[in-house]
């Protein structure tokens, strides 16, 4: 059964009749059509899927579309802070070699928005933690450890 | 090209340094399109139905439930598909392919094998339909391991083949004469190891979208590394010419070997699109990519091995059994790589090795990276620390005495360039200060008293490319534009590796223009020149080479047209960032676009190049310096540090093949401690067909790791020297942390992956 649900997603307002069966994530991919989140096992494991709720991470495919409502959901097509120009961590990543096939890459970014909104001068361990829900299967994680302590240092300097 | 052709020596402008990789961008702005975002107009979803049994002959099937299910647009079972016998693993021109699969047939082989597939409205009606279709089967006994599969009287898994539950007949190697070889060993080393099944778990799920246009032509959507033999396959299967089949792959959230077989589903959905006349998309869920997907051959070892006492290795004995499941697929050319690996890393004149593979009732086992050599090198290189250990040498020391050399036959049967090995095994003894490192202190810390601390080393030798067993060709078209940008034509899959980055800076160095004015076409076989895949750590080795003749022949056309606008002889210009300039009057230039324009009535140019290579192989080297800690109370075995070393001939791009060892090292230490794919010996059902019960090393998990790339030994055969680096840190990586437990702990093992409760067990056996 089809229900209305107003939310917001990278700051616009979305009313759409969803299944009440249906995930955040199939909603954000097939009924927004961004397919920008990926699926990679729809069970909550690996972290693809991750967005930000209301400013905290989860898994969108663990969340069901309904729940939204009245809630800002923020994605990794939203994480640039206007079309022309990236955010420091999308940057590094591109730097730093820190996406290589890339499906991961999504969900990364958006909990590692999180790690540094929350903490900018987060410890090495803290950062692994941080992203200890997120499976990369490519890069051995090296290059995103790096990718985003170079974010970090590059907002830090840029704060007033 | 002549193996002794010297390497052209230049300053580089653009090959060595990580200019920013074009995907990229895409990937962090999540714009990058992957199979699984296309959606077509009209498009139905489908799904399969899987056996519930691991061996069984279907007596009945009754599909009437679900065709009769609203929003169910078709069902296809073994009574309705084409009934043609195919390869699993389609490469061309090779002999190592075994046919001996349908699309569907009458007969399961395993737990989780197709038996049906349904097309429906929407994926959760597809899936409630499975449900309603009804299957009778008559059970057969069924074999779990290959020791059962090869015992006379074993139920049959196959009637093709040489019979006997064997996917080919045994590969058999014998240098020299390995009875003299034993008879003047001082003394002799045996054992038996064991390798388990490790799963590639790439991000993305297989994904396929088929789609029949009107005059019976099929696109295909495809998450492949091998797009014109998915092409030529579901072409002969489906009774079409290739014109007729159009294969189309972007963005690829991974493989590592494990995406190029043609899969059972990707049949079903070309033919559920074509009985509804509309498009199908086939999504696999995450269970499905371990049961339907591709995982390495579980491997059993025999090794024995004689010595003389000043280290010198002179006789290997060697009996290898890879586990094909119940298909062959990639079984063949993993026995034959594997086992004919066991020739070389170690210089041995008299060698008798013998690779077995047979099929079980268990889930396919295919390619994935280190191909059939992870199994092979974890025994060589573990007995080889033993023997050290044996003489009251220091396994460097041996390993060192023992390395092949420029000059020795490696195994595809032509000589080894360079002393890569070597060098790369001396450097890390050098960086590390090794000698220090075995004399250390090796009292456990009091205030961490159940830790030990141990070092080891692996080394590895890979080919880039799979001669002998396949006849590569690489390809690559390259045309200028007439504002002097170059698009590059290439059939190689971009699957995360960043080699089309690689040949685009391939391009703009051996053409003359500035790296971003390559742009780079590929993904879509109606356009690109043929490719045979991105597999064996062969892209920027061949298809890197084509493009750069490729890119060649456009430079001359170009210094030959600016030559007639310059009113000089071609030889007396040149063409650097774009610009063409007389050698002697550098002032007398122009662009590249004012060369390619109209002008003085020579109209515009249409400058198109072809390159094609067929090389023969080279190797790319490494030696892995690992530390681990083991903790005696736990049994849990943390990898601390890596220091991997590796020889990769001229380095195109720093930063992605740094990511490639990284990468490799991951996957590495996740088959060498905690990874398999465990299949009930009972049932031959799946028990941990997932990510959480499937445990891969995660960033808690990751040691400190000090990438070192020598361009050691470069390769007359690559582009400017540049040889693979895709393969080489999976397989170094295991024996070195089997023998930095042996250091910290005091005992060997001969399997993988090593779980805390074996390194637990070992020590109360040991009485520790």
């Amino acid at each position: 059964m089809k229900r209305m649900v107003d939310f917001t997603v990278n700051g616009e307002a979305r009313e759409m009749a969803v299944d009440g069966c249906r995930s955040l994530l199939d909603a954000l991919r097939d009924d927004v059509g961004l397919t920008g989140t990926k699926k990679g096992c729809d069970v909550g494991d690996c972290g693809a899927c991750t967005v930000l709720v209301d400013g905290e991470p989860v898994n969108a495919c663990l969340m069901l579309a309904v729940e939204a409502e009245g809630r800002a959901v923020e994605t990794i097509e939203g994480l640039q802070p206007d079309v022309d120009r990236l955010h420091p961590l999308q940057d590094a990543f591109m730097r730093h070699g820190a996406s290589q096939c890339g499906f991961c890459t999504p969900g990364i970014l958006m909990m590692a928005k999180k790690l540094l909104d929350d903490n900018p001068r987060p410890t090495d361990e803290e950062i692994r933690f941080g992203l200890s829900g997120n499976i990369c299967r490519c890069t051995g994680y090296t290059k995103i450890f790096d990718a985003i302590k170079s974010a970090a240092r590059e907002m830090e300097a840029a704060r007033p | 090209m002549n193996m002794t052709t010297p390497i052209e020596q230049r300053e580089f402008r653009i090959v060595g340094k990580s200019v920013k990789r074009d995907d990229v961008l895409e990937k962090v702005t999540g714009e990058a399109q992957y199979t699984g975002d296309i959606k077509r107009p009209g498009m139905l979803y489908g799904k399969i139905k899987r056996a519930s049994i691991a061996h069984a002959r279907i007596k009945a099937i009754d599909v009437s439930k679900a065709l009769a299910y609203p929003g169910v647009k078709a069902v296809l079972t073994h009574q309705n598909v084409p009934r043609v016998l195919h390869y699993g693993s389609p490469h061309p021109r090779s002999a190592s392919c075994t046919k001996d699969q349908y699309i569907l047939d009458d007969k399961v082989r395993f737990w989780g094998e197709g038996v049906a597939a349904v097309a429906a409205i929407s994926e959760e009606i597809a899936d409630e339909a499975l449900d309603l279709i009804e299957v009778e089967y008559e059970a057969l006994p069924a074999v779990f391991e290959p020791e059962d599969a090869v015992q006379p009287g074993a139920p049959l898994i196959h009637d093709v083949g040489p019979g006997g539950n064997l996917v080919l007949d045994p590969v058999r190697v014998n240098r020299g004469d390995i009875d003299k070889g034993f008879s003047e060993a001082d003394f002799i080393l045996e054992g038996t190891f064991a390798g388990g099944r490790p799963h590639p778990a790439y991000m993305e799920p297989n994904v396929c979208i088929a789609d029949w246009d009107g005059s019976n032509k099929l696109t295909f959507w495809t998450s492949t590394q091998t797009s014109f033999m998915v092409r030529g396959i579901l072409a002969e299967v489906l009774g079409l010419p290739l014109t007729k089949v159009r294969v189309l792959v972007d963005h690829m959230g991974g493989g590592f070997g494990a995406k190029q077989d043609v899969f059972q589903h990707e049949f079903l959905c070309a033919l559920l699109a074509k009985e509804t006349r509309r498009p199908v998309k086939m999504e696999f869920t995450r269970h499905e990519t371990f049961v339907a997907g591709r995982s390495r051959h579980p491997c059993r070892i025999w090794l024995k091995q004689g010595f003389k006492n000043d280290g010198t290795l002179i006789a290997r004995d060697m009996k290898l059994v890879y586990d094909s499941g119940a298909y062959g697929s990639h079984g063949p050319g993993v026995t034959i790589v594997g086992t004919t690996a066991a020739t070389s890393l170690y210089r041995c004149e008299n060698v008798r090795l013998e690779g077995r593979c047979v099929y079980t009732n268990t889930p396919v086992n295919g390619a994935f990276r280190g191909y059939g050599v992870v199994q092979s090198y974890y025994a060589l290189d573990i007995q080889m620390d033993e023997a050290a250990e044996r003489l009251g040498m220091d396994p460097a020391e041996l390993k060192l005495k023992n390395v092949v050399r420029a000059g020795d036959i490696a195994p595809s049967g032509h000589p080894i360039i360079g002393h890569g090995l070597e060098i790369c095994l001396k450097h890390g003894i050098d960086v590390l200060n090794w000698k220090r490192l075995r004399s250390r202190d090796r009292t456990p810390d009091p205030k961490r008293p159940q830790i030990r601390k141990g070092w080891g080393i692996g080394c590895e030798m890979h080919g880039s490319s799979a001669y002998p067993g396949i006849k590569e060709q690489g390809n690559a078209t390259v045309k200028i534009n007439e504002d002097g940008t170059v698009t590059l034509l290439t059939g190689a899959a971009g699957l995360g590796t960043g080699a089309h980055t690689a040949l685009a800076q391939i391009v703009a160095e051996e053409l003359g223009v500035r790296f971003e004015d390559v742009g780079v076409i590929h993904g879509d076989t109606d356009v690109v020149p043929w490719d045979i895949g991105a597999f064996a750590s062969h892209t920027t080795y061949l298809v890197g080479t084509a493009a750069k003749m490729a890119a060649g022949k456009v430079r001359a056309a170009v210094l030959e047209r600016a030559a007639m606008k310059l009113q000089v002889s071609s030889d007396e210009i040149d063409l650097c960032d774009g610009k063409v300039f007389v050698a002697a009057e550098p002032d007398r230039a122009m662009t590249v676009s004012e060369a390619m324009g109209p002008s003085r009535g020579i109209p515009a140019a249409n400058i198109v190049a072809n390159g094609t290579y067929e090389p023969t192989k080279s190797y790319s080297f490494a030696a892995h310096f690992t530390e681990v800690e083991v903790d005696t109370e736990t049994g849990i075995v943390e990898v601390k540090r890596v220091v991997p070393v590796h020889d990769v001939g001229r380095v195109i791009h720093p930063i992605a093949a740094q990511g490639q060892i990284e990468g490799g090292i991951q996957q590495g230490i996740g088959h060498t401690l905690t990874e398999d794919y465990l299949i009930d010996k009972k049932t031959g059902r799946s028990l941990n067909a997932g990510l959480v019960d499937y445990k891969m090393p995660l960033s808690m998990d990751m040691p400190d790791i000090e990438t070192i790339i020598l361009e050691a030994a470069p390769d007359p055969g690559g582009p400017w020297g540049a040889k693979g680096v895709g393969e080489d840190p999976i397989i170094a990586i295991g024996p070195s942390i089997a023998n930095a437990i042996y250091d910290a702990i005091g005992i060997r093992f001969h399997h993988y992956p090593i779980i805390p409760e074996d390194v637990l067990k070992a020590l109360r056996e040991k009485g520790a």
